[in-house]
């Protein structure tokens, strides 16, 4: 799932200070996962900027709604027309929810109200960390299962840096090696010989080195679609 | 070293709340949150000794602290109360 952490509240309100009817819109799928944009925290930062407005004598509306995916438009078409008698929306959504929010609306700002940070797991209640890059071309059958380009600092290929500490990466002890986790997985498993090969250069236009990705599907496009590519 | 990084980070940012000076003579709106089996019995029983308790405070009862969520301590300071005493 996505990963994202709420923005400082004097970032928020300075965003927001000068409109009169903000809508503090969340999304309910990852960003709710993560206790940073859901409906819940989408209520609370809508009561604090009421607040905050009450303090500094600023007269502004602030509502909250929030819907399930804001990177679905079938999710958020049927609020769009209460969206729309906002002077401003501040979305709780990801980066994607608040670009796409943005190419739809028309004329209304669609603002940030948190930092997305990363695609991650939950190992545990409250712990949120990142497995994968979303490099484009996945290489994890060669590595055990853990990712050298998400889980190495410094994405190696062929093995750990000189900064590796017994198990630790030298940028901090919180951090464990992501090669340390590979050896160790693929000698768990019996394959450690298959590190031996060495890797080429990757080729990183599958990332986003190559620009914004697209992914096309022409079997699930629908028909008129398709008719307006071949006229 | 990272924590103490992250201690000045902290120090930094500003307070969400505008100070302000609190005026003679001011008593606080006190919102008492209770739990029905517990802190709320225990109010009842204080009613029933006939022990008396500042008018200022205003006693909530609900089901459960644990039914408890930010967002209704946050509604009862946007109508003004200055403090809210959850017990449970």
């Amino acid at each position: 799932m996505i990963v994202g952490q709420q923005k400082p509240f004097e970032e928020i309100w300075g965003m927001v200070k000068d409109f009169k009817k903000v809508l503090v819109y969340g999304c309910n799928t990852c960003v709710a996962i993560c206790h940073a944009g859901g409906e819940k925290e989408a209520e609370i930062l809508a009561s604090m900027i009421r607040m905050k407005a009450a303090q500094e004598g600023v007269n502004m509306k602030v509502g909250h709604a929030a819907v399930m995916r804001h990177c679905e438009p079938e999710y958020f078409e049927p609020l769009m027309d209460e969206v729309r008698t906002y002077d401003l929306v501040l979305s709780t959504a990801c980066g994607v929810g608040v670009n796409f929010l943005a190419q739809k609306i028309g004329n209304i700002p669609v603002y940030p109200g948190i930092n997305t940070t990363f695609y991650g797991a939950v190992p545990k209640p409250g712990e949120f960390i990142e497995l994968c890059a979303g490099c484009g071309n996945c290489i994890l059958h060669l590595t055990g299962g853990i990712c050298p380009i998400a889980r190495c600092t410094k994405s190696l290929m062929n093995g750990p840096c000189g900064g590796t500490d017994r198990g630790k990466c030298e940028i901090s002890q919180d951090v464990d090696c992501g090669w340390y986790l590979i050896v160790e997985r693929m000698k768990q498993l019996g394959r450690l010989e298959d590190l031996v090969e060495i890797q080429p250069p990757r080729d990183w236009s599958t990332s986003f080195h190559g620009g914004p990705r697209r992914v096309i599907l022409e079997h699930l496009q629908d028909f008129e679609e398709k008719e307006e590519k071949k006229a | 070293m990272a924590k103490a990084a992250e201690a000045d980070i902290k120090k930094e940012v500003p307070p969400i709340e505008k100070p302000h000076e609190i005026p003679p003579n001011w008593e606080p709106n006190v919102l008492a949150i209770a739990c029905h089996y517990c802190a709320f019995a225990a109010a009842d029983l204080a009613g029933v000794m006939r022990l008396s308790y500042p008018t200022n405070v205003k006693v909530v009862r609900i089901p459960c602290t644990g039914k408890l969520d930010y967002i209704h301590i946050l509604h009862a300071f946007e109508r003004g109360v200055d403090g809210v005493f959850v017990a449970g």
